[in-house]
């Protein structure tokens, strides 16, 4: 095994197959629930898109796929040498449609969010104090049931948070899947990567 | 939990090491201030807390630990020793001639959120070389590193070398500065030039140097990057310089046999706000964390009020022995099991151990602790 890939089991992994397919590397087949597998010179690891950034960091993976939303999420300190175009969305502010704002009620505005680090940054940024509460799923509900004021969340068509009542009022950050790469591997392993790069780069284009 | 007392319980980011683990990190330890000193550099015991305004800098200042001394000072652990060795060579050290080549062995203390899986408590091998001839010490203290590495027994290492002047240089032209600055030198420290393009997009920078900031994430690899940096750098001055010093230090070490070992990195841009040319890091196999770093830095002693150019280094103790750890073949050798020293009258017994102790043996002393 030359190189270990860092890959999302989640919204991600279609795109994924996608671009290795397209650009002739191999690309392990349907081997059902494995979560490490090799296929021709390359080990793929398949793990939550947050964690992606994680096993790319720690070196475990010399390299993987991770949308921009999680590694703004993450901090993950990881070199991204391209953007793959696919798996594009925004990470947007959404609160019932036709409620006052918060920022103008007397209560501390609470946010709901599984990007609770980007959620606290983005309102610290703009002067606003707010509570976030983290939660690791079905978000849009939040708002409804009286947890939250609004959400941040990752919206591709809309259509979920409509259906639950919710309109976007800002945009905190566009997304789409990165290559990112390990710093020690750029160097120590930086024939096989400079290959794998080039490659994807040429399949990305 | 698990029973455990309530005061056994160790805060997060610190650690604790015992007998074989002690003995490991000590001979690291050993290697790498034996090639220190073999290399005439003098070791220095700096304070483990000094005032806190020796240590400032975007990137330190949100780590430190400080606090308010008795008498209403604000202090703080020592989050990093460059900033403490650049105040001592101006201080307590100002009458000596220069250059002053000094290294360290310690504990650095940093804040780390529990989630970053960082220790909070560092233990840091470094040097500082304070004046004298610039390239020279470049070269000096990057032959150093590489012994330390050699001597360890880790194969394979790369010193990555890049030179802040080169970034500094192009952006200085462009008149980037604050949110902007720092959102383009995120971008080029990650390799991403669709970021790079992003954080140019509506700015009013000079279609040469958009370029040039946007090759700086592909402009690392071997000796040949030397020439394309040379190549596209050529119409700024100040990023040129700074490839020719690189180009300067890059040929010593070829010369010197270590050019298997040396990459060039142009988008290796980050690192401690007080480098000032060269910045390297070192990565082996086997690790995806650095395992060292350094750089140039000529202005921060002048902060203290000696204006003397000065370059140094840093291996991480924890992360060299993880490295070496990963690779096996680390085990110290154990030692001689002690003699032991029986105590039937407990007087007779300690001039026994004594007189053992006198010659050298190394006794144990007591009943009842056999193992």
């Amino acid at each position: 095994v030359s190189l270990t890939i860092a890959l999302s089991k989640g919204k991600l992994l279609a795109g994924s197959e996608a671009l290795f397919r397209r650009a002739g590397l191999p690309f392990p087949d349907g081997e059902g629930r494995k979560l490490v597998v090799e296929a021709g010179a390359l080990r793929f690891l398949f793990v939550k898109d947050l964690d992606v950034p994680t096993y790319v960091e720690h070196g475990v993976a010399d390299c993987g796929i991770a949308g921009r939303d999680v590694l703004l999420e993450t901090g993950a300190d990881v070199l991204e040498p391209l953007d793959l175009g696919f798996g594009r969305c925004r990470v947007v502010v959404a609160r019932p449609a036709g409620r006052a704002a918060a920022e103008d009620r007397a209560a501390p505005m609470r946010v709901a969010s599984k990007y609770v680090t980007l959620t606290a940054a983005h309102f610290q940024g703009r002067g606003l104090g707010v509570e976030v509460v983290r939660l690791a799923g079905s978000v849009e509900i939040a708002p409804g049931l009286g947890l939250a004021d609004c959400i941040v969340d990752v919206v591709e068509t809309g259509r979920t948070l409509a259906a639950n009542g919710l309109e976007v009022t800002e945009t905190v950050a566009e997304s789409s899947a990165r290559l990112i790469v390990n710093r020690a591997s750029f160097h120590a392993r930086s024939a096989e990567l400079g290959r794998l790069v080039e490659t994807l780069r040429r399949a990305a284009a | 939990m698990n029973g455990s007392h309530r005061l056994a319980q160790v805060p997060p980011g610190v650690q604790c090491f015992v007998g074989e683990q002690a003995r490991r990190r000590r001979r690291i330890e050993e290697t790498v201030v034996s090639v220190f000193e073999g290399w005439d550099y003098e070791e220095i015991i700096p304070p483990l807390f000094d005032y806190a305004d020796v240590f400032t800098g975007e990137a330190l200042a949100p780590k430190t630990y400080s606090f308010v001394g008795r008498d209403g000072s604000v202090l703080a652990l020592r989050p990093d020793f460059t900033s403490l060795i650049a105040k001592i060579a101006a201080g307590r050290l100002r009458d000596r001639p220069a250059p002053l080549r000094l290294y360290y062995s310690g504990e650095v203390v940093r804040y780390e959120p529990v989630a970053a899986g960082r220790q909070s408590e560092l233990y840091q091998m470094g040097l500082e070389h304070l004046g004298g001839d610039a390239r020279a010490a470049d070269a000096e203290v990057l032959a150093i590193a590489a012994e330390c590495l050699e001597r360890l027994g880790v194969e394979g290492f790369v010193l990555a070398l890049g030179h802040v002047g080169v970034f500094s240089g192009l952006v200085a032209s462009a008149g980037f500065a604050g949110e902007a600055l720092r959102a383009l030198r995120d971008a080029v420290e990650a390799k991403d030039a669709a970021g790079v393009r992003n954080a140019l997009a509506g700015a009013a920078v000079a279609p040469d140097v958009a370029a040039a900031l946007e090759r700086l994430t592909s402009l690392a690899g071997g000796r040949e990057t030397i020439e394309e940096a040379a190549h596209a750098l050529a119409f700024c001055a100040p990023a040129a310089l700074a490839v020719a010093e690189l180009r300067t230090v890059v040929d010593a070490l070829d010369a010197a046999g270590l050019g298997g070992h040396v990459a060039v990195d142009l988008g290796e841009v980050r690192g401690l706000d007080y480098y000032t040319g060269l910045v390297f890091r070192v990565f082996a196999p086997g690790l995806g964390f650095e395992a060292g770093s350094g750089g140039r830095y000529d202005t921060l002693v002048a902060r203290f009020g000696r204006p003397l150019p000065a370059v140094g280094f840093m291996l991480g103790l924890d992360r060299v022995a993880l490295l070496l750890e990963r690779r096996g073949g680390t085990a110290a050798q154990p030692p001689e099991p002690a003699e032991r020293i029986a105590v039937g009258a407990l007087g007779e017994a300690l001039a026994a151990a004594r007189g053992r102790r006198a010659r050298g043996v190394r006794v144990r002393f007591g009943n009842g602790d056999a193992r």
